[in-house]
C-alpha cells in the first residue's frame, strides 16, 4: 500500500483494513487527525483525500490506495501559515483544539470548491463537526473571513461580533 | 492591566492551528501497553470469584489489576477537605453503577487487551438499583451506600446542608401569596472531544512520568500518591494540555489505574477511553431535583423563601458535599431575601458518580431562581424585569450566608438585559443603580438583613 501524504510518498506496512486514522497516527506518527469518537460521528479526525474531506477513523487503507492525503500539517507551517490557519487564529476560532484540525480541513475543502461567506451554507459545510468550547460563531467568522478574502494582522485578534458590553448601562 | 480588554494573540494559537499541539494522545513511547476495562454490566450487584489467571496466561498481555493491587484502595476526591473516602479505586465486593471498573488489562495491543477483558471471570447477582433521588428516602428504597442513601457527614455530622436566616414563619405570615415550583434539571454529559485519557512511563530512576489530561494536575498528582503509597517526589506528571474538560477532567479518572499498571508491567501504559466509555462511564453534571415555596408581597418583594434541595451525587460523594455548599450559598441567585430556611442533601443512587461542570452547584439554582422570578411576576401580573430589579442585590445586601455584597451585578446586568430584549423600563427602575437601599427600596423587611460593606 502506498500513499502521499502532504506530498511526501510512503510504502506502508499497516494491514489493508488499517483506518487511515491508525495509519497517519501509529505508522507515520502524523498526529493532527483525532480519535474524538472512531465512529465517524464527530470529525476531528477529517482529512483531505485527493482534495475531499474524508473521515479518516471510518476508511480503511485499502480504500484510499495510491491516493493524496493533506492533514493540517501540510497546510501551512508555524512561518507561514495557511489563510484558513491564519483566520482561525485570528478569529480565537481554537480553544482547546481538538477539534480544530477537522474543522480547519472542512473550511479548506469549502474554500477551495469557491464557498462563499454565507453563514448557512458554512453551517452546512461544518456540519458533520462537533466542538464543545467555542460555541461555533468564531469558527464560522474564520471560514466566512477567509472565503471573503479577507487578510489578517496576527499581532492582534479579531473582536467578535456577539460580544455585548456591559460596561456602559450601569 | 495592558491585557484587559485587549485582543491579544493566545499563546498556544498557532500550535492549535498548525496541529502541533501535543494532547497525550500524541505522546509516543516505545513499547507503549493498550489498556481495557472489565467494568460493570449492572446498574447494582454483588460479585464474587474473580478470576483474572485465563487473562494473564494470554500471550501479548503484560498486566491485570484488581483491587488486591491498590495500596490504599479508598481515597476521596475532596479527603483533603475532610471529607471522607467513600469510593474504591477497582470495585472490591459490588458495584455500585454500570460501567465503575472492577479489573483492568495491560497488553501490547487494543485487540488483546479486549480479548482479557473478556476472560476475567466474575459472577455477579444483580440488586434492585435506586436510580431516583425522589425515592431514596422511601422506607422500602434499596440502600445502597454505606453511610445510607444521603450524605451524612456535613459539619457536626448533620446529614443535610441547612440555612436558617430572619424568621421564616414570620415571612409567610406577612406573605400576601406562597409561589411555588419545582425545578429538575437533569444529568449533562461533558462530551469532551478528547475523551478520558492517560500515558503513565516507568522511568529507570523508579519514578512515574504521568502524562494526563487533567484539569487540576497537582489535585492529581496527590490522588495518584494517596492511592499508590508513593511521594510526591516519585511522581513527574505532565499536563496542561487538554482537548476540553468542562468540569469533567477534575476527576481523576485514568492516572491512577495508569500508574499501577506500569508498575506492574514495567512497561509504559496508555489508556484512552472509547466515546462510549465517555458517555456511559464518565461522570456527569448532576440532576438536581430543588423545591422552591416563596412568600410574596402583591407588590413584588420577596419576604422568604423555604427551599430543599436533593442533590443527585450518583454512586459515590466525589466531589458533591462541596458542590451542595455551593448551591446552598448561591440558593437566593442574584437576588436579596431576608428570611431563608434551606434544607438541602446529597443523595445517593446507583447512577454515575456526579461531578464539577462549569458553575458547579450554582448554575442548577441560577436555573431554578430565574425561573421561578418569571413565574413570580406571572403569577402577581407584574413586570419580570422590574420584580427582579426591586429585589435585586444592592452594595450592604447580604447573602445566605450572611456575605455583605460590595459590588452586586444585578441592577446594571438585568438593565442591559431589558435593553438587549428592547423592553423600555418604568424611570424610576431605569434610574436605578447597585448602591445602597434608600426610600421605597428599603422597605422594614429588608432591614434586618443589611450589614456594613465595609466589614466585608
Amino acid at each position: 500500500m502506498k500513499l502521499t501524504v502532504n506530498g511526501i510518498s510512503h510504502e506502508l506496512t499497516s494491514p489493508p483494513l488499517a483506518t487511515l486514522l491508525d495509519v497517519l497516527r501509529e505508522e507515520l506518527g502524523i498526529t493532527s487527525p483525532k480519535a474524538g469518537c472512531e465512529q465517524g460521528g464527530c470529525g476531528s479526525c477529517t482529512v483531505l483525500v485527493d482534495g475531499e474531506p474524508q473521515r479518516a477513523c471510518l476508511t480503511p487503507l485499502a480504500a484510499v490506495d495510491g491516493s493524496e492525503v493533506t492533514t493540517v500539517e501540510g497546510l501551512g507551517s508555524p512561518e507561514e501559515l495557511s489563510a484558513v490557519q491564519q483566520a482561525f487564529t485570528h478569529h480565537y476560532a481554537a480553544q482547546c483544539g481538538f477539534c480544530t484540525s477537522g474543522m480547519m480541513i472542512a473550511a479548506e475543502a469549502y474554500v477551495a470548491r469557491g464557498g462563499t461567506d454565507d453563514h448557512e451554507a458554512i453551517q452546512e459545510a461544518l456540519g458533520g463537526h462537533v466542538c464543545r468550547c467555542t460555541g461555533y460563531v468564531k469558527i464560522i467568522d474564520a471560514v466566512a473571513a477567509v472565503a471573503r478574502g479577507d487578510s489578517f494582522d496576527l499581532t492582534t485578534t479579531a473582536p467578535s461580533a456577539g460580544m455585548t458590553n456591559l460596561g456602559g448601562v450601569s | 492591566m495592558k491585557a484587559v480588554g485587549a485582543r491579544l494573540p493566545r499563546y498556544d494559537g498557532i500550535e492549535h492551528v498548525t496541529g502541533r499541539t501535543q494532547y497525550v494522545d500524541d505522546v509516543r513511547v516505545p513499547g507503549t501497553l493498550w489498556t481495557k476495562a472489565l467494568r460493570s454490566p449492572a446498574h447494582s450487584a454483588t460479585f464474587d470469584g474473580l478470576d483474572t489467571s485465563k487473562a494473564e496466561a494470554m500471550p501479548g498481555v503484560h498486566a491485570v489489576i484488581t483491587w488486591k493491587d491498590v495500596p490504599l484502595l479508598e481515597y476521596g476526591h475532596l479527603s483533603a477537605l475532610g471529607i471522607p473516602a467513600d469510593e474504591p479505586l477497582l470495585a472490591k465486593d459490588e458495584v455500585r453503577y454500570k460501567g465503575q471498573p472492577i479489573a483492568l488489562v495491560a497488553a501490547e495491543d487494543e485487540e488483546t487487551a479486549m480479548a482479557a477483558v473478556e476472560a476475567i471471570g466474575i459472577e455477579l447477582e444483580e440488586r434492585e438499583p435506586l436510580l431516583d433521588i425522589r425515592r431514596a428516602f422511601d422506607d422500602d428504597a434499596p440502600k445502597i451506600h454505606q453511610w445510607g442513601n444521603w450524605y451524612p457527614h456535613f459539619e457536626g455530622e448533620m446529614d443535610c446542608r441547612q440555612i436558617r436566616k430572619g424568621s421564616i414563619d414570620d415571612a409567610f405570615a406577612q406573605a400576601d401569596t406562597i409561589v411555588q415550583g419545582v425545578y429538575r434539571p437533569a444529568a449533562i454529559e461533558h462530551v469532551p472531544l478528547e475523551t478520558q485519557v492517560s500515558l503513565v512511563v516507568p522511568e529507570a530512576n523508579g519514578r512515574l512520568t504521568i502524562y494526563s489530561c487533567t484539569q487540576a494536575l497537582y489535585f492529581s498528582m496527590g490522588v495518584v500518591a494517596a492511592h499508590l503509597g508513593l511521594p510526591l517526589n516519585k511522581l513527574k506528571v505532565v499536563g496542561g494540555t487538554v482537548g476540553g474538560g468542562f468540569g469533567g477532567k477534575v476527576d481523576t479518572a485514568t492516572e491512577t489505574m495508569c500508574a499501577l499498571l506500569a508498575q506492574k508491567s514495567g512497561r509504559p501504559v496508555k489508556w484512552r477511553w472509547t466515546r462510549e466509555e465517555e458517555f456511559l462511564c464518565s461522570s456527569t453534571r448532576a440532576p438536581w431535583h430543588m423545591e422552591v415555596a416563596d412568600a410574596v408581597t402583591k407588590d413584588g418583594w420577596i419576604l422568604g423563601r423555604k427551599m430543599l434541595t436533593l442533590h443527585d451525587s450518583g454512586a459515590y460523594a466525589r466531589f458533591s458535599p462541596y458542590g451542595l455548599t455551593k448551591h446552598s450559598f448561591h440558593h437566593t441567585g442574584a437576588y436579596t431575601i431576608p428570611n431563608l430556611h434551606f434544607d438541602g442533601y446529597v443523595v445517593f443512587t446507583n447512577r454515575v458518580p456526579t461531578t464539577a461542570m462549569r458553575g458547579f452547584g450554582v448554575t442548577s439554582v441560577s436555573f431554578a431562581t430565574e425561573t421561578h422570578m418569571s413565574r413570580i411576576a406571572d403569577v402577581l401580573g407584574l413586570d419580570p424585569y422590574e420584580v427582579r430589579l426591586k429585589n435585586a442585590n444592592r452594595i450592604g445586601d447580604t447573602s445566605p450566608n450572611r456575605i455583605v455584597y460590595t459590588d452586586p451585578s444585578t441592577v446594571p446586568v438585568v438593565k442591559a438585559l431589558a435593553g438587549g430584549m428592547d423592553v423600555e423600563l418604568a424611570p424610576e427602575y431605569a434610574a436605578m443603580g447597585p448602591g445602597q437601599r434608600e426610600g421605597d427600596l428599603l422597605p422594614e423587611h429588608l432591614v434586618a438583613q443589611l450589614a456594613d460593606p465595609e466589614d466585608h
